[in-house]
């Protein structure tokens, strides 16, 4: 399997909480995003920073879920990568 | 000035303004168009992809007012122009944007081999200062010459490198980039070299503005933008 880049890490963290109806744990997230959690970590903090997901506290659990922003990201990805490679960018 | 020479020295100004209109045009759609695609992926080839373009606007929009100067007041070198600040500093933020345009676009290709943390773009800035200095100091068209070919020779090399790495993938933008060189290289020598291209500028403005054309084409196909 070819190594993922950044983007596609990203489109692929984001892709798993929009496919668990918008609403999932961290523990789930970091296994079905096949990263270390050291580098799940770094990518959940950049997500977040970037105001691509966010937690919510419900019954004492934290939830992730994706924003609007994070919603446009997934929407724009394939024009984003499509770009990058017409380009040569 | 005889009627006939005034009224063509009005046309090809009329000329040069509505090139460096579409020109200007083409390169800030292009900035604008992408402006969402930089901020959604953070993409470093993408941000210098659409700064080259805004210092092709900046770059135009000096090309113009040297223009301006040289047409309306008669004066054979912008370096002549007086008041003398004005001459040498739209010469210098116009070569000044000139190299950087074409140093965002070579690192936007070429970013991933030379990046060392973001920093190898200041070296690109060192060296578009120096260049836009040696073009103010100098008052030798054969240096300015010179300075063109370094320009042309250095993104001739990496145009081929980056050509080399990318073979097998059924991509012809290296072409238009490569044609792109060429005629930014050609307006340089039209500015800073008197009556060099005059046979043939109707030739170079045609070229230079289908060249940004096809990049706009190519960008607002892929973006989606309307």
């Amino acid at each position: 399997m070819a190594k993922r880049n950044k983007l596609e890490i990203m489109k692929d963290i984001l892709a798993i909480i929009q496919k668990n109806n918008n609403n999932i744990k961290p523990t789930p997230l970091s296994r079905k995003s096949n990263l270390s959690s050291t580098r799940f970590k770094e990518y959940f903090l950049e997500l977040t920073q970037k105001g691509f997901i966010k937690e919510i506290n419900r019954e004492n659990s934290n939830f992730i879920s994706l924003t609007e922003k994070g919603f446009r990201f997934l929407e724009r990805y394939k024009t984003i990568v499509n770009f990058i490679d017409e380009f040569e960018l | 000035m005889p009627r006939f020479a005034a009224h063509w020295a009005q046309m090809a100004f009329g000329t040069e303004v509505l090139y460096s209109f579409i020109i200007i045009a083409c390169s800030l759609i292009i900035y604008f168009s992408t402006k969402e695609m930089e901020e959604l992926s953070s993409y470093k080839g993408i941000k210098y992809f659409r700064k080259a373009f805004l210092f092709f606007a900046l770059a135009y929009f000096f090309r113009t007012l040297i223009k301006f100067i040289l047409s309306f007041f008669s004066v054979p070198r912008i370096l002549d122009y007086s008041p003398k600040l004005l001459g040498p500093l739209s010469l210098f933020l116009f070569m000044y944007f000139s190299a950087l345009a074409i140093f965002y676009l070579l690192y936007s290709v070429m970013w991933k081999k030379l990046d060392t943390n973001g920093k190898g773009i200041y070296f690109f800035h060192l060296l578009a200062i120096i260049i836009a200095i040696v073009s103010i100091l100098s008052r030798n068209p054969l240096i300015y010459l010179g300075i063109q070919l370094f320009l042309f020779i250095f993104i001739f090399a990496i145009v081929l490198i980056s050509y080399k790495t990318s073979r097998g993938k059924n991509n012809n933008i290296y072409k238009i980039y490569l044609l792109l060189f060429i005629f930014w290289i050609l307006n340089i020598l039209d500015i800073l070299v008197p009556n060099f291209l005059q046979t043939f500028q109707m030739l170079l403005y045609i070229i230079s503005c289908g060249v940004f054309l096809s990049i706009l084409y190519k960008v607002v196909k892929k973006t989606g933008s309307t």
